[in-house]
């Protein structure tokens, strides 16, 4: 069943088109998220969803029904802002209470309850009768989450709920929130930039650029086979050469204008193109020949592994190798990639 | 830093404020000294203590007639202001409607506008139209006096406020009416109790439009005291002053703890 | 979202208070002040302010006691506002509360207060008297320096204020930098602070020439009939005299002299705050 579906939807500021028709549907129970850089248009297409923003263009979906032209006070929806938006006046049961209030469910033992319970979900029982003033940035975000699940609404949406959170913490929010998901299977579309958070939280990912849907996919295949320059630049620290295609005998051979080489596996095509391979895909070896043949530029140690920059040819590439191999700056060593981890990109 | 200010300027610095506030508050304090004399007139300081004066005045119906009126009258303006402000306030907060900036400027316009033309306009206009000024032509003329103050404090707290709090209102249920009852007004209640205090203050203690607008029925308290200056003052004028001072400052004392002097000033 | 239609809504109230009590009234007198007594267009009441050497005077004096008072103002404000910038937030708050207690008190106490303290036998002259420099009849009342007197005390804090806001917010580095590169406390005060307080002396002139322009009661009850400035003027024509189309074309030539200096006050203080 969709929870979520949105056909063709498009949306513009003054004059300026923010997203350029947009077609996308979220099955029920699925976490979703939208990604893209600043600018993408991901936080314009969650407010649509929410009717804090009206479509210019398209139909709006939500549970089967057409909330296109509905305020958000009608939408069966539930958001978390990326500020939390508490209300300083009321306390944080009150907060959570909140919805329940204004969409009049149940009386108010009842609302009582399902916030107690929802309190109980984030673990954050103990401090109901505090202000929000009074919580710390980690707390405040529990008590928006918790608000925003008391309800049971048809789609949860988070505007890049971690961002405002420190390392440490947003790793453990993102184990809680997949937790949450886990217990309440609530249909949640999330907003974010950073595509480790979208590839560890997701069961599918949306990729967003400049207001169209540039790939979505599930989390693997959007990272193992990204389809274009910018979602392969996008997702995970990629390599990027421009190559001349050669066919040969099992397999291609990507000719770089310096005379060296890559192996692909299959017929991936023939002329100019652009491959890319991922950092950690690389291995390294000692005494290389001149095809493969690369320059160790800069050694930058990471604790559990070294990353290196080679000159290849001219062109700079990081590389992430196994933590057993140390080589030196200025060594010339072997770029040895499994050809099955080379990809031609499309445009 | 060591040695900041030198000694010497220090010192300066202690007298001049000394000295400023001698001249800010010195006719102030002279007033109230004025009003406890026990002679019969106006000196300062004053020959010998006692609350004659404050018995004159409060058995005087001159007096608690004109008092009666500028209460009545402060309370009525406070009520109207305080709605017609937040609201403003509210909407402008918002920047929504087309013609934000003039809408902005027309509810500021009396506080730059010489009130002095304000009431002759104001005197002109209701005589052409209703005809004799009553108490309500001077509630119109002092409610807009007062209406920027109140859309003043209330801006100050809204624009510190979380602008999301009325849309995550409404992605929780809460309709555009009820999202403005539920967050948008407890939001700005500091705001709005500091401008309804205020608006209390500037009705009670305004002069001009109630010299323009006046008429044998309708002298407010200031006006009676100006009327009082101009024929024979004598120490109960500084003994209805001096009320009239401790009034004030109790209502600045009331703002202060609502929302902060320094909101407001700043 | 029916948001527009909400916020037309919630202003109806405030737009017909302002609209009809405000700027119908305002708009009439000025158009009053062009009209003639049957009706027609004329600028005959604006003619006889400009040519009449008596009203000339009196938008002279007008406009001498502002530059007047707006120069003691500065002169006495610019320390003030350094000393409250740099003090502690305790000191600066009672301070602002005194300094704007004035301000908030009624025209007709204030100036009861300067009446007792100018007047004959008041506190000055007295305290003249008592040092032999004049006589016991003597009284500062209807003079030009008690209008000074009258209107720097509520005006003050305006320009305090403004220029408080400016130096609140030069870095205090700065300061540090221009002592560490050899300047004394005064040095830095003139080499530093002022330059980069001029924003805010210049907002604060234009807004306290405006208002000392715009004021009646004050200057009426402490300068006299025979000291008038334009307000009292348009006053006297209104109540005294009943030459309303005059009061009116007076009061035209009053709005335009306080939107010559408003204009450009408008535009520093949206700079600054900008």
């Amino acid at each position: 069943m969709t929870a979520v579906h949105l056909d063709n939807v498009s949306k513009s500021f003054g004059g300026v088109q923010v997203i350029k028709g947009i077609s996308l549907s979220i099955q029920k129970g699925e976490f979703v998220s939208l990604l893209g850089p600043s600018g993408c248009g991901k936080t314009t297409l969650l407010r649509m969803i929410a009717g804090l923003e009206e479509a210019n263009g398209g139909s709006i979906h939500i549970g089967g029904k057409d909330s296109t032209r509905l305020p958000p006070e009608r939408r069966d929806i539930a958001m978390v802002f990326q500020s939390y938006a508490l209300l300083p006046h009321l306390n944080v049961l009150e907060n959570v209470m909140f919805p329940l209030r204004m969409r009049r469910l149940g009386n108010r033992a009842e609302q009582r309850e399902r916030a107690e319970a929802a309190l109980k979900l984030v673990q954050l029982s103990h401090l109901a009768q505090r202000r929000p003033r009074q919580l710390s940035g980690g707390q405040q975000q529990r008590v928006a989450v918790a608000r925003a699940v008391v309800s049971s609404p048809q789609v949860l949406l988070l505007d890049e709920p971690l961002s405002n959170l420190d390392a440490k913490l947003r790793e453990t929010m993102q184990e809680e929130l997949i937790q949450l998901h886990r217990q309440t299977g609530l249909t949640t579309v999330f907003v974010t930039h950073d595509q480790e958070e979208a590839l560890s939280l997701s069961d599918r990912v949306i990729l967003l650029n400049a207001g169209r849907i540039e790939q979505e996919g599930t989390p693997a295949e959007l990272y193992a086979a990204p389809r274009t320059r910018f979602a392969a630049s996008f997702m995970g620290s990629t390599n990027l050469l421009e190559v001349a295609l050669e066919p040969t005998a099992g397999g291609t051979i990507a000719r770089l204008p310096g005379g060296q080489s890559l192996r692909l596996d299959g017929a991936a095509g023939q002329g100019n193109a652009t491959v890319m391979f991922r950092q950690e895909d690389a291995r390294l070896t000692p005494a290389p020949t001149a095809e493969v043949a690369a320059t160790v530029v800069t050694r930058v140690f990471l604790g559990s592994r070294t990353r290196y920059v080679l000159d290849f040819g001219g062109h700079m590439i990081r590389c992430l190798p196994p933590a057993d191999q140390l080589f030196a700056v200025g060594e010339r060593v072997a770029l040895d990639i499994p050809p099955d981890r080379i990809r031609v990109l499309s445009e | 830093m060591v040695e900041a200010v030198p000694s010497p300027i220090r010192a300066a610095a202690g007298l001049y404020l000394a000295a400023i506030l001698l001249f800010v508050l010195g006719p102030l304090i002279v007033v109230c000294g004025v009003s406890f004399t026990a002679g019969d007139y106006v000196t300062f300081p004053p020959q010998g203590l006692s609350l004659r004066w404050y018995e004159a005045i409060l058995s005087s119906s001159s007096y608690t007639g004109a008092a009666l009126i500028s209460l009545k009258l402060a309370v009525a303006v406070m009520v109207g202001a305080t709605i017609i402000g937040a609201s403003a306030a509210i909407v402008l907060h918002r920047g929504r409607l087309p013609a934000t900036s003039a809408i902005s400027a027309l509810f500021l316009a009396p506080l730059v506008l010489p009130t002095i033309i304000f009431a002759l306009g104001l005197l002109t206009f209701w005589s052409a139209t209703i005809g004799q000024t009553s108490l309500w032509a001077l509630w119109v003329g002092h409610t807009v006096v007062a209406v920027p103050y109140v859309i003043r404090t209330t801006l100050a707290v809204l624009s510190t406020s979380d602008k999301y709090l009325e849309e995550a209102a409404r992605t929780m249920g809460a309709g555009p009416w009820r999202a403005i009852r539920h967050v948008v007004v407890p939001q700005a209640m500091p705001g709005i109790a500091a401008g309804a205090f205020f608006a209390f203050n500037i009705s009670f203690d305004e002069a001009i439009l109630s010299l323009f607008l006046r008429s044998p029925e309708i002298t407010t308290l200031p006006i009676q005291i100006y009327t009082q200056l101009e024929f024979s003052p004598d120490p109960s004028i500084a003994a209805v002053s001096t009320l009239m001072i401790a009034l004030t400052i109790l209502l600045i004392f009331v703002i202060d703890r609502v929302l902060g002097i320094q909101t407001v000033a700043g | 979202m029916n948001s527009l239609r909400n916020d037309l809504i919630i202003s109806v109230p405030g737009l017909l208070l302002l609209g009809f009590g405000f700027l119908i009234p305002v708009t009439g007198i000025l158009v009053l002040g062009l009209r003639d007594a049957e009706g027609g267009w004329t600028a005959v009441h604006l003619l006889r302010f400009l040519t009449d050497p008596f009203y000339l005077g009196i938008a002279w004096r007008t406009v001498k006691l502002s530059l007047v008072i707006t120069a003691i103002c500065i002169v006495t404000g610019v320390p003030l506002a350094y000393i409250m910038a740099r003090g502690s937030p305790r000191l600066r708050l009672w301070l602002i509360i005194c300094i704007t207690l004035p301000l908030m008190t009624s025209v007709v106490v204030r100036t009861f207060g300067w009446m007792v303290i100018l007047g004959r036998g008041g506190v000055i002259p007295d305290l003249m008297n008592k040092i032999g420099l004049v006589n016991r009849n003597y009284t500062l009342m209807h003079t030009e320096t008690a209008i000074v007197a009258g209107m720097v005390q509520v005006l003050f804090p305006f320009m305090v204020l403004s220029i408080l806001g400016v130096v609140l917010r030069i870095d205090q580095r700065l300061e540090e930098a221009a002592r560490v590169m050899g300047c004394s406390f005064l040095e830095a005060l003139r080499l530093v602070i002022l330059p980069l307080a001029i924003p805010g002396i210049i907002a604060g002139s234009l807004l306290v020439f405006t208002l000392s322009a715009s004021y009646f009661i004050t200057p009426s009850l402490l300068g006299g009939a025979r000291l008038p400035v334009l307000a009292g003027s348009i006053y006297e024509s209104a109540t005294r005299t009943m030459e309303w189309h005059f009061a009116a074309a007076q009061s035209i030539i009053l709005l335009l002299g306080v939107l010559v200096l408003l204009i450009p006050y408008a535009r520093l203080s949206r700079r600054s705050h900008g």
